[in-house]
């Protein structure tokens, strides 16, 4: 039973990392074309993506400047959002934090719609920081729940004994909560940035052709048949994925983070 | 200066430190607020009012309101003289899809669930972030590598032909099967463009998103429950149906539903691998915004659909939820 156990876990493995390890395989290729296992091996691709082709240097750039704005952007609203939720349970935080998970609750491309006619009407439709606004609304629901997670796990105690000791709220707050919520904080900047990274149908809505991040410029060179350089830009973002989240896992603790019981090991 | 009197500046300087500290206490939430509902909420509203506008030929849209585009979508433009039920078909698609990849990831990804909650917490941990990796995986890159896996020239039906699994398949006579269900044509099996391939990648998608739903429920579950079961002679499969599935059923429903809401909105893998006879409403929703047709106000009225479907399913697994919680 354990064996056969095992055997569905590898098995998942398999079928979940078959078409990653396609893709990579494919950006070894020598020519234009797409083979698998690949021909004539090079790494000359990494060079056109990361240097040398304008084409994917700026859509690189782009993805970069939309990922960390947007995680910065959504972590600043949703702390407040999270803190007040967490010291005074008010309903209008219970509201806030409502609404700041209706964007990730409904279908993405209803959302996109709705954003593109959004900036058409204020002016910003096409610009890049309208897209940075947009990432941020839509993904600002996860460091709401990352960042109450870590409220949530502070002793209440440790509030009422620095009290007692004479601190105020906000000396308190410095000394307290927030060191404690850091761990969390950064986990939840890092799952926007991520997200935001390989993000598209939203995107592809209020950047309105003006601009291209690389998921969209994967996206509209689809139609042309694929090239090595775009499978390049996929080992990228997995890299990328698997870096953060492991320095998730190693500096905070995922499984806790994702939900599981605190009291067992 | 008595001590009275600077005692109450004291006082003073105290309120007035406290009204400073009030006033921006309360200005914060009320302006973040503001944004809040602003950005999560205008946009919305946007497409509700839109769906009621009118298109102008050869122009852009103007307001208005009507429910041509809605008497468009439920019975076509002709209507009465003429019925079609072209628009609710891709939507019966999009529900179609939606559903059986929902289904299929969350059967798949709740026995992995329940065997990733029985590891060590370090081994948890490592599994996670190579899930979390594969959920965060951009939709275009996951569909670009089931179309290499699944294309004629190259991946699996090259693989099939060269390992002699097709020859295999002709003698053992399925290979007529495979054809009647549109997987296979004369010479080889082919794989693009089908409904097969289409729900496979949809179900690859969010199988990743039912793992991290589903594990929360599962690792708070009680292991000593089953350990009790077995201990009093239980089978796996009586443990299984008796104490395992009983005290995940909630959790199981919600992450179907959340599945199924998020997959109605698939778009880059119907596109790529659905034949165009059975395009989804979020294909349409494209082609009638960004693309050829240019017809905003008909774009916004599916928008509205596929979101009211959604919630109406919401709904209703949340309203089935709680009777069978009253039962």
């Amino acid at each position: 039973m354990k064996t056969l156990g095992h055997l569905y876990m590898a098995l998942a493995a398999l079928v979940l990392a078959l078409p990653i390890v396609v893709v990579c395989g494919a950006a070894l290729n020598g020519g234009r074309s797409m083979f698998f296992p690949p021909r004539d091996p090079t790494l000359a691709r990494f060079g056109e993506f990361f240097v040398s082709e304008p084409v994917w240097t700026t859509a690189l750039t782009n993805s970069v400047i939309v990922a960390i704005g947007a995680a910065t952007l959504a972590v600043l609203m949703a702390w407040p959002v999270a803190y007040m939720l967490w010291s005074t349970g008010s309903k209008l935080s219970k509201l806030l934090a409502g609404l700041g998970s209706l964007p990730f609750a409904v279908p993405p491309i209803v959302f996109g719609v709705g954003l593109g006619f959004f900036w058409g009407f204020l002016g910003g439709l096409g610009d890049l920081w309208a897209g940075v606004v947009s990432h941020a609304i839509l993904l600002m629901a996860l460091p709401l729940v990352t960042i109450s997670i870590g409220l949530q796990s502070i002793d209440r105690s440790h509030l009422d004994a620095a009290a007692t000791m004479g601190a105020t709220e906000a000396i308190a707050f410095r000394t307290v909560v927030l060191p404690q919520t850091v761990p969390y904080t950064i986990s939840g900047f890092f799952f926007v940035l991520v997200l935001s990274f390989n993000e598209f149908i939203v995107m592809f809505f209020v950047s309105a052709s003006s601009y291209a991040t690389v998921t969209l410029q994967i996206f509209n060179s689809l139609r042309n048949g694929y090239t090595p350089t775009m499978a390049v830009a996929a080992i990228t973002f997995i890299a990328v994925s698997v870096l953060v989240f492991s320095a998730v896992a190693r500096w905070g603790d995922l499984p806790r983070l994702m939900g599981a019981d605190q009291s067992r090991n | 200066m008595t001590v009275a009197e600077s005692l109450s500046e004291v006082a003073e300087e105290t309120t007035a430190s406290h009204r400073a500290s009030f006033r921006w206490q309360t200005v914060l939430p009320w302006a973040l607020a503001a944004v809040i509902i602003v950005l999560c909420l205008v946009p919305f509203f946007l497409v509700i009012a839109i769906s009621f506008g009118r298109k102008i030929e050869g122009a852009a849209w103007v307001w208005d309101f009507t429910f041509e585009n809605y008497q468009r979508f439920f019975v076509g433009t002709l209507w009465p003289d003429e019925v079609t039920f072209l628009y609710l078909q891709q939507l019966g698609y999009s529900f179609w899809y939606a559903v059986i990849a929902s289904l299929l990831a969350v059967m798949t990804a709740l026995p992995f669930t329940l065997l990733l909650t029985r590891l060590s917490r370090k081994a948890q941990a490592a599994w996670l972030v190579f899930i979390l990796s594969s959920l965060s995986l951009s939709e275009v890159f996951i569909v670009m590598g089931w179309d290499i896996l699944l294309s004629n020239n190259s991946g699996l039906p090259a693989l099939f032909k060269s390992t002699g699994l097709t020859q295999w398949l002709k003698d053992m006579g399925w290979f007529q099967v495979l054809r009647d269900w549109g997987l296979a044509n004369p010479r080889n099996v082919k794989f693009k463009t089908s409904e097969f391939a289409t729900i496979l990648t949809m179900s690859y998608l969010v199988w990743p998103y039912a793992v991290i739903l589903l594990y929360p429920a599962l690792s708070r579950m009680d292991p000593s429950l089953s350990e009790a079961a077995r201990t009093m002679g239980a089978s796996t499969s009586q443990v299984i149906r008796t104490v395992i599935l009983p005290s995940v059923r909630l959790p199981l429903v919600g992450t179907s539903l959340l599945l199924f809401v998020f997959l109605l909105g698939t778009y880059v893998a119907v596109t790529v691998f659905a034949d165009p006879a059975k395009h989804t409403t979020a294909v349409a929703i494209y082609t009638n915004i960004r693309g050829a047709n240019l017809n905003a106000p008909f774009g916004a009225t599916q928008a509205v659909i596929l979101l009211v479907s959604a919630s109406i399913c919401l709904t209703l697994g949340h309203m089935l939820n709680r009777w069978a919680e009253a039962r």
